[in-house]
């Protein structure tokens, strides 16, 4: 059986030189829904034009069939007789015709298409409005007397008005206050549900997006990055671009302070060669610019990158360690780590809390190689991670950095800021740390890491020594440190224990702003759970070695199951002001001015 | 629309009114020369070389009076009804321009409405073709006639269609000696309108023709119309009922507005036609120095142009429901 909707290579090339869409391809169900999401100018609206037959050759090439006929270069004739009973598509905005009343227009397509007398007309888009919870006395308004949520809703009683088997909503709920959007959100879906049409929404509100369809496509650059369950895609987005997306949403399922996504969409009159992510990408090699990927099978879902989505930065395997008590005849085990897992993506950063003696140290250096494990193994970017130092070993293992809790102890008093921090250059090169000098390489290097965690990158701070400055000064040294070699994987273990809460909000916005540039790791040790929700994407919980409890940190921070976690929470520090806040009863309702006009 | 507001608007135009006939008022007399000059000159049979005369003259026609006391006597008159009497021909101004005005109505109000009509509708048809061949034609046709000078155009149509071809009369609005029925004065009528009217309509319509073309490719990338289109509507209908009518509504304001550049045609026309309406008085008013007569003329152009731009504000009003409310 034919598919509802079959776009295969869609391309749309604007006066010879605006690339708004560049090969897209999907097709639609019965009933299915999908959303189209992306940041402005990726081509979307362009996409729903194009549904409805709006942009034809030449700057449309490629193929849309509905029900199995061809929009493209289609007569005039066909397309009229497909738009608005098969293809119903509600234009961005909601934009309706000036100077005749909203209910006229809402009737318009039952008598100029079906040929409804005045009467009927009129009583079926009462009906229609009665609906789409649209009060129809505001039918005999003009579209200016409408607020912005009354004209969506007017504009989606006329969509449905000739009952079009596929719905397509251009940015159905840009510019609504949160209420009405959320209203007009819940019974798109319903009606979706009850008249059984399959729709098509494009938006740049993900979760919107992810409440009215099943299925989500990622639009950028005029091609998809990725498409799949929406379930997959938002809560587990695989393209780099698509995980950035996500993570610039302030949306309630998330703790995590917002990232924005680095550099700049592309001009669509010059977009990138290969894949048109990758100047904006933290993982791109030069394939990413050579060649152009193609929609792949990854995780589930289908991806548009050479290395199918975002890279398995670390992962561990059922680490084991166990301590055995010192001394001749001396055999009380203590078994530090049992069988932890974990898995750490590009940009991803995972949260490792639990009491004292939990073992999140002893996991902590087990990753990064200061420790080696009983069992189980680490893979570092997909190679066995060394636990020796020489040769190639020395390579990989710059890859992966600690830091620790206590700079005063990590850092040695004889040496300044500037050689401090360029050690790990020096060391990874096999020179003796005073080779040679002006301006080298490791010297912008160094000034760059600086000034990266937001310290002086020249002059007295250079030669500054550890005595001389703040914790917080001496943390972001240590950081600097672990960032000049350009590691993809941090292992922070306890860094703001130490700090005061200004210098910790410092220490953690410099983290967050490295993640955004390099695409790094972040394994993020504390038993604090209220600075670990601010950073992390997920935490894993540890009790006695063991992991009890995994899972997205607003989940784990907010409705815990395992009872050690429970008790890091409410040991968590919270203003706990109880009697100083006396009022924060909800007014009574008559007590609002109203607010509708 | 609040009482208020109708009231502000109706004071703005009483104010517009006595704005203008101040002006009516004293600009013919800020002209050189005066009535008694024309009247008394020295090439006319008429001419008399006694300031005697000239004096009891201008006391006569209450001329020897200061310019304040002349408009303050101007407008009592007016308050009472009264236009005074021509300073050429001694009779009542009023009955000189009753006499006149049905031929200027008669003469604007049809060119207006063929100027209109044409320049509506090929600005419909090109603004929705923009840039075709229809479109390019049009705009070259429409720009050279409207830079075509009204009085050449005249002799021209003069030439061609009365004297060379002999389809319409010469001059004139009517045959006042033949004896006709009802229909055949009107046939008469209609006759004689022909040439002075088309000859003022074709410099009118480029105006609007050129409004409704701006105005509706303006809509053209308007998201309505696209909605329209989506909605499979008949392209007739996108072009009338949604492009069309959205682009008309500043032509309605222009049409009352070109009312004064019509009427100023019409004096050019009149007096190329020969045809026997205000314009012609006024041609021949303005060359006596007949202040009286000069002033009422004004008056009705003033009265007829404020008074079809207050019918405009209603119907434009009717017309965008975004005015209202």
């Amino acid at each position: 059986m034919t598919p509802l909707l079959e776009v295969a290579d869609l391309q749309v090339c604007f006066g010879g030189e605006v690339e708004a869409l560049r090969g897209v391809s999907f097709t639609l169900e019965q009933g299915e829904s999908l959303a189209v999401v992306g940041e402005s100018g990726a081509g979307k609206s362009t996409l729903a034009l194009c549904l409805a037959g709006l942009v034809q050759p030449p700057e449309a090439q490629g193929s849309v069939r509905v029900e199995g006929k061809e929009l493209l270069g289609a007569a005039p004739d066909l397309l009229r007789a497909l738009r608005w009973s098969t293809v119903a598509l509600a234009l961005q905005g909601a934009p309706f015709n000036p100077v005749t009343t909203v209910g006229a227009q809402v009737a318009e397509p039952l008598r100029e298409r079906r040929g409804f007398g005045g009467g009927p007309a009129r009583r079926r888009a009462t009906a229609l409005a009665e609906e789409v919870l649209l009060d129809p006395t505001l039918l005999d308004r003009y579209p200016h007397e409408l607020s912005g949520g009354e004209r969506r809703r007017a504009a989606l009683a006329m969509v449905l008005a000739l009952d079009p088997p596929l719905v397509v909503l251009d940015e159905p709920t840009a510019g609504l206050d949160p209420t009405t959007r959320n209203e007009l959100v819940g019974r798109v879906r319903e009606l979706a549900d009850q008249r059984g049409f399959a729709l098509v929404v494009i938006s740049h509100d993900l979760p919107d997006a992810a409440r009215l369809a099943s299925r989500s496509m990622v639009l950028y650059a005029g091609e998809a990055m990725e498409t799949g369950a929406t379930s997959r895609v938002v809560s587990e987005a695989a393209h780099p671009y698509s995980w950035a997306l996500v993570n610039a949403y302030p949306v309630m399922t998330t703790t995590r302070d917002l990232r924005p996504i680095r550099g700049r969409p592309p001009d669509p009159r010059a977009v990138p060669s290969g894949c048109p992510y990758h100047p904006r990408c933290t993982q791109a090699e030069p394939v990413c610019w050579e060649e152009h990927p193609a929609l792949r099978s990854s995780r589930g879902r289908l991806v548009a990158c050479h290395f199918g989505g975002l890279k398995l930065l670390l992962a561990a395997e059922a680490v084991t360690k166990t301590y055995r008590g010192r001394g001749p005849g001396r055999q009380d085990v203590v078994s530090a780590l049992h069988g932890v897992s974990l898995e750490l993506r590009e940009g991803e950063s995972v949260g490792i809390v639990g009491p004292s003696g939990s073992g999140k140290t002893t996991l902590a250096r087990i990753l990064t190689g200061h420790l080696s494990p009983d069992a189980g193994r680490i893979t570092l970017e997909g190679t066995p991670l060394p636990t020796s130092w020489r040769g190639q070993a020395r390579a990989v293992r710059r890859r992966i950095q600690l830091v620790m809790q206590d700079p005063w102890d990590a850092l040695s008093p004889r040496l300044t800021v500037e050689e401090l921090v360029r050690e790990p250059l020096d060391v990874s090169k096999g020179g003796d740390g005073r080779a040679d000098h002006r301006r080298s390489p490791a010297e912008a290097a160094v000034a760059e890491a600086l000034d990266g965690v937001g310290l002086p990158a020249s002059g007295p701070f250079l030669s500054a020594r550890t005595h001389e400055l703040s914790g917080g000064q001496l943390q972001r040294v240590a950081l600097a440190r672990a960032l000049v070699a350009e590691p993809k994987v941090l292992v922070a273990d306890e860094p703001t224990a130490m700090l005061d809460a200004s210098e910790q909000a410092r220490l953690m916005v410099v983290l967050r702003e490295r993640q955004v540039e390099m695409g790094l790791g972040l394994v993020f040790v504390s038993h604090d759970v209220a600075v670990v929700r601010k950073v992390t994407d997920r935490i894993v919980v540890l009790d006695a070695g063991r992991v009890v409890e995994e899972g997205p940190s607003h989940l784990v921070s907010s409705t815990p199951v395992s009872v050690t976690t429970q008790r890091l929470i409410e040991a968590a520090p919270a203003f706990a002001l109880e009697e100083a806040v006396p009022a924060r009863a909800a007014v009574p309702e008559e007590d609002l001015p109203d607010g509708d006009l | 629309m609040r009482r208020g507001s109708w009231l502000v608007k109706a004071m703005s135009y009483l104010a517009t009114v006595f704005l203008l006939v101040t002006l009516n008022f004293f600009l013919p007399r800020a002209m050189p020369g005066d009535p008694i000059d024309a009247l008394l000159s020295r090439s006319s049979t008429e001419y008399i070389d006694n300031e005697d005369t000239r004096a009891d003259l201008a006391e006569y026609y209450g001329l020897d009076r200061s310019l304040p006391v002349q408009y303050g006597r101007y407008l009592a008159g007016l308050v009472r009804g009264d236009l005074g009497v021509s300073i050429r021909t001694n009779a009542p101004v009023s009955d000189a321009l009753l006499a006149r005005l049905p031929w200027t109505l008669l003469l604007v109000g049809s060119a207006t409405a063929v100027a209109t009509a044409v320049g509506l509708i090929a600005g419909v048809h090109a603004g929705w073709r923009r840039a075709r061949p229809v479109d390019r034609g049009l705009l070259a046709l429409f720009l050279g006639l409207r830079e075509f000078p009204t009085f050449l155009l005249g002799s021209l149509a003069l030439f061609v269609f009365a004297v060379k071809l002999n389809w319409f009369p010469l001059a004139g609005a009517r045959d006042r000696f033949a004896e006709l029925s009802l229909i055949g004065q009107v046939n008469d009528v209609a006759n004689h309108l022909v040439l002075p009217a088309t000859v003022l309509a074709v410099g009118l319509a480029a105006g609007h023709y050129l409004v409704m073309r701006a105005g509706m490719v303006s809509e053209l990338g308007a998201d309505y119309l696209l909605l329209g289109r989506a909605k499979g509507l008949p392209e007739r209908r996108l072009k009338y009922r949604y492009a069309a009518r959205n682009a008309l509504l500043p032509v309605v304001s222009l049409t009352a507005i070109q009312l004064g550049f019509a009427v100023t045609g019409a004096i050019l026309v009149e007096r190329v036609f020969a045809y026997p309406g205000i314009g012609r008085l006024l041609f021949d008013s303005i060359g006596a120095r007949d202040y009286p007569v000069i002033q009422g003329c004004f008056l009705v152009t003033t009265i007829i142009v404020v008074s079809v731009n207050a019918l405009a504000d209603l119907l434009y009003r009717r017309l965008d429901p975004r005015t209202t409310g």
